[in-house]
């Protein structure tokens, strides 16, 4: 099955062989190819570039073609705000200000405009590309946020001043999601996500008031046309996860401050598959690969199983190191390495091993192989490893001693943590780790431990 | 008294014609400045309480304070006139690169609210502008809003800039990305979860 397979089963909310996995790569891609985000999102070349890019490191299941919830309001006649690492912003807002506002005073809504069709042009080279095995997520903006994109922040009065006009108003930006999410779909999208931030700063009660019917105009038309939609809300949404379930989206994705175990039971409740919650800043971009490990881990604990599509809370932020989302995505790609991070990073969390102490290695006189496994009696590429290590031991002219650390003991983890190993298996030379997960053959084992043993004995003669 | 207690659920409940009427007939009753002011801060507390709880959201903060607003429009002249003013100064404002006002915004409103006097520096505010405007109005905290994770080492550049400059002035952070472990990390006085937590935050930081 394809990861493209795996994310539309998971979106369905329908059984999967292991949880589908979708970092929402959007100015994160810039960076990955060296760019701004200025440039890169008015590139369909460099937006494609960005997708190969995180397709490569991350190997998700899913990817979003742009992440940009300013596309539909810049073509509807707000002016944006450039930055180099991040998304534009919206900085004027053509209704706000005026009394007598009306939702039939905004320009027509053209697809021709703005920078939509270079966005669709990435879509189709997406789906050339990459498309046969990664689901393509088309992201629009969501009726709440692209009406507030119109009026600013007047819009919070409105809603007790002129209610019947902000309905009016959020039913106007549907009809701007469904051209986006018809354009999206003719050009090769699996799954349209309909981003709605802002929902997450109102009452379960506004939002029955003046988004269900507007997003589920958007959800109808989707599924009258054969796709998949996903109703996906950064911010705190908490209140709202029981108004959002009711909707008639397929999949909802929520952001990091989400309890992941409430969520699920909320919608698998109604049907829904869910999606989240990775976080961004904390762990995804300030933290290590071992926090973004527990991180995922956390995620898929609470919320795993059937229809469930780990990812980012939110837009990857710009800089976020790519080995964290690396990390955090193999906790759903591969089962083997999800149960060597719980045994390594959870217990390297709880316990600080003070009373194991490494060798000084400089200062012993045999090279050490330090070779850290799940436990090469029972894991095969850790015997495979353990062996090539004893093999070259003994094929080498200087004098070497091989030590197994098993994790399945608190002595193997004290090891692996200490001398920073982040894969199994893995051999440490003199405490370095040097080969990671790939077995090194004979010839190679045996030159670098040679190497090793030569440096030695020019310290000792100095 | 039942007036003011109508003044303060007018405020509550965003009914801004009800609570101009209200500190109107207050006024013309000749009740004292302050006590009309408690009634309208009492509200103010009570929409920041309720936000804190998750019990109403933005929309509701928003029409509270329009009342607020109101009412405060007819009753600061009377305050003046009784030499009441308030105690602590505030700037305020978005960092560098950062045009997210919402959260500031709400903040701003609240602290208003709260009888502090605020100085709104808008959007995208430099570091040196923070740092001029708390020195040019005696300001007694400089609070900073970024949403963006791209904007937040502003916040640490301008409490640098503030240590610097030799100013007293307290610092406050907040915003979505931002945390308690951060603003320790980069030396902040404070730091706002939410607006409501903001106006905790604020008067704990003045009368510590």
């Amino acid at each position: 099955m394809t990861g493209r397979e795996i994310a539309l089963k998971a979106v369905r909310n329908e059984e999967t062989p292991r949880p589908a996995w979708v970092p929402y790569v959007g100015v994160h891609g810039a960076s990955l190819i060296g760019r701004k985000a200025g440039e890169f999102l008015k590139s369909s070349d460099l937006i494609v570039a960005g997708m190969k890019k995180a397709k490569e490191l991350y190997r998700p299941d899913g990817l979003p073609v742009v992440f940009d919830l300013q596309l539909e309001a810049e073509v509807l006649g707000c002016q944006l705000h450039w930055a180099e690492d991040g998304p534009p912003a919206v900085v004027t807002h053509p209704l706000e200000g005026k009394s007598d506002w009306n939702a039939n005073d905004l320009p027509e809504f053209d697809l021709t405009k703005g920078r939509i069709p270079l966005v669709m042009e990435a879509v189709r080279k997406a789906k050339a590309e990459i498309g046969d095995e990664v689901a393509l997520y088309g992201l629009l903006c969501g009726p709440f946020t692209l009406a507030l994109h119109m009026l600013g922040n007047d819009i919070f009065l409105e809603m007790f001043d002129e209610e019947e006009k902000v309905e009016q108003l959020a039913l106007k930006c549907a009809e701007v999601g469904k051209a986006m999410a018809a354009a999206y779909m003719e050009n090769g999208c699996d799954v349209i996500a309909v981003v709605d931030p802002m929902v997450s700063q109102i009452s379960p009660e506004h939002f029955a008031q003046f988004v269900t019917p507007a997003m589920n105009e958007i959800y109808d038309f989707i599924q009258e046309k054969g796709g998949l939609s996903c109703c996906f809300v950064c911010g705190d949404v908490t209140r709202n996860l029981e108004v959002m379930s009711q909707t008639r989206c397929d999949n909802i994705s929520v952001d990091e401050q989400i309890d992941m175990a409430k969520f699920r039971a909320i919608a698998q409740a109604h049907g829904k598959s869910c999606g989240g919650n990775l976080a961004l800043t904390v762990v995804l971009l300030m933290g290590t690969e071992a926090d973004a490990k527990l991180n995922a881990i956390r995620c898929l604990d609470a919320c795993g199983g059937k229809g469930f599509i780990l990812s980012p809370g939110c837009d990857l932020p710009y800089a976020t190191p790519p080995a964290n989302i690396a990390a955090a995505g193999l906790m759903a790609l591969d089962e083997y390495q999800l149960d060597v991070a719980r045994k390594t990073c959870q217990a390297s969390q709880a316990d600080s091993f003070d009373d194991i102490v490494l060798p000084d290695y400089a200062n012993e006189s045999a090279v050490i192989l330090d070779v850290i496994t799940l436990d090469s009696e029972t894991c095969a590429p850790c015997q495979y490893m353990k062996g090539a290590a004893d093999n070259a031991a003994k094929a080498c002219g200087a004098e070497v001693v091989v030590r197994e650390h098993k994790i399945t003991k608190r002595e193997g983890v004290g090891h692996m943590v200490k001398l920073g190993v982040a894969n199994l298996p893995t051999i440490c030379i003199d405490g370095e780790p040097k080969f990671n997960s790939i077995i090194p053959d004979l010839p190679t084992l045996v030159k670098a431990i040679e190497a090793k043993a030569a440096d030695k004995a020019a310290m000792a003669r100095r | 008294m039942e007036l003011l207690n109508n003044l303060t659920e007018a405020v509550k409940k965003g009914k801004r014609k009800d609570a101009e009427a209200l500190v109107k007939q207050a006024v013309e009753q000749k009740l004292e400045a302050g006590t009309i002011l408690d009634s309208l801060i009492a509200a103010m507390d009570d929409i920041g309480r309720r936000f804190k709880a998750n019990e109403i959201f933005v929309p509701e903060v928003l029409i509270a304070a329009r009342a607020m607003k109101t009412a405060m429009e007819i009753l600061e002249p009377v305050l003046v006139d009784a030499g009441i003013k308030p105690e602590y100064k505030v700037v305020i404002g978005t960092v560098r690169g950062d045009l997210h006002d919402i959260g500031k915004n709400l903040v701003a409103m609240m602290l208003k609210g709260a009888n502090f006097e605020v100085i709104d520096l808008g959007t995208d505010v430099t570091p040196e502008k923070f740092v001029e405007a708390a020195r040019d109005n005696g300001a007694n905290i400089i609070c900073m809003s970024a949403l963006l994770t791209t904007t937040m080492p502003a916040m640490k550049e301008t409490v640098d800039c503030v240590k610097s400059s030799g100013l007293k002035t307290l610092t406050m952070i907040g915003g979505a990305p931002v945390t308690q472990e951060y603003a320790d990390e980069i030396g902040a006085s404070g730091y706002g979860a939410d607006a409501a937590t903001a106006v905790e935050v604020a008067r704990s930081l003045v009368s510590a």
